[in-house]
């Protein structure tokens, strides 16, 4: 589906890695679903796994929230089509859980704007995944 | 080459490099590559140096164990200021002497240099292909 977006390239970015990505690390539930129409859809696509609406979103992520004491994104590398309302991010994404051990993945995100929120998000992992 | 047009970007990774591929044609899909390029397969985190080198050998290897390779459904962020197209698409895959064909859902992340691939990072929905 092709979606009409009404950010630039400055505004793509931000709302990936400021409004979505600090306010995930931040346990920020309802500034990142904020990022989220209500018809939204999440796919891990490694795993096969979709949430589609921003309840099955919102269950989600109190479920990714609440099984890691920190989670750190950093190491983003954007590439993005403000022609088509697309941004790309890889990055490295760092779990650690109440007992200290740590997950690291390598992985890449897609999302789809539609106007000024996410519509479809595409999540391709290096590991195992934590997103269930 | 900094200023090369959107439709070049998806021009090299369809009517170039995906078209050399399902098509078995080793030089075509060759030559979208840089010497010194790099392919890395993400998800087992499987590292190819080399074009004549380790990115042949991959090829080789792919094309030798499939009857039919097939990539399509492509949806592209292509961005011209980083010389960077990262794609999404399914592929379809006949093993040698298999009735069955295997579908994947992936997507690659190219990063050019003077227009052709510099770096490539590959994610697959299932098991490694480019070994």
């Amino acid at each position: 589906m092709q979606y009409q977006s009404s950010l630039g390239r400055e505004g793509l970015v931000d709302l990936a890695l400021q409004q979505y990505f600090a306010n995930v690390d931040k346990k920020d539930l309802d500034a990142v679903l904020d990022c989220f129409h209500d018809n939204a859809m999440i796919t891990v696509q490694t795993a096969f796994t979709v949430h589609a609406g921003k309840e099955n979103i919102r269950r989600m992520f109190v479920d990714f929230m609440g099984a890691w004491e920190t989670i750190v994104h950093r190491d983003f590398t954007c590439t993005v089509d403000e022609t088509n309302g697309r941004i790309t991010a890889c990055f490295t994404a760092e779990l650690t859980d109440n007992d200290g051990n740590t997950t690291v993945l390598h992985n890449t995100n897609f999302w789809r704007i539609r106007e000024n929120k996410f519509q479809e998000v595409y999540i391709y992992m290096s590991g195992e995944n934590p997103l269930t | 080459m900094a200023d090369l047009p959107y439709e070049y970007y998806v021009d090299i990774v369809t009517k170039r490099y995906f078209d050399g591929v399902d098509n078995y044609n080793m030089e075509q899909v060759l030559d979208c590559f840089h010497e010194d390029a790099v392919l890395t397969e993400v998800t087992s985190m499987t590292v190819h140096e080399g074009r004549d080198a380790g990115i042949r050998t991959m090829f080789e290897g792919l094309f030798a164990a499939h009857d039919r390779i097939w990539h399509g459904n492509f949806v592209h962020t292509g961005d011209t200021e980083t010389q960077a197209i990262c794609s999404q698409f399914s592929v379809e895959v006949t093993p040698k002497g298999a009735a069955d064909f295997l579908r994947y859902e992936n997507c690659n992340r190219f990063y050019l240099k003077d227009g052709k691939f510099d770096r490539v990072f590959v994610y697959m929905s299932g098991e490694n292909l480019l070994k």
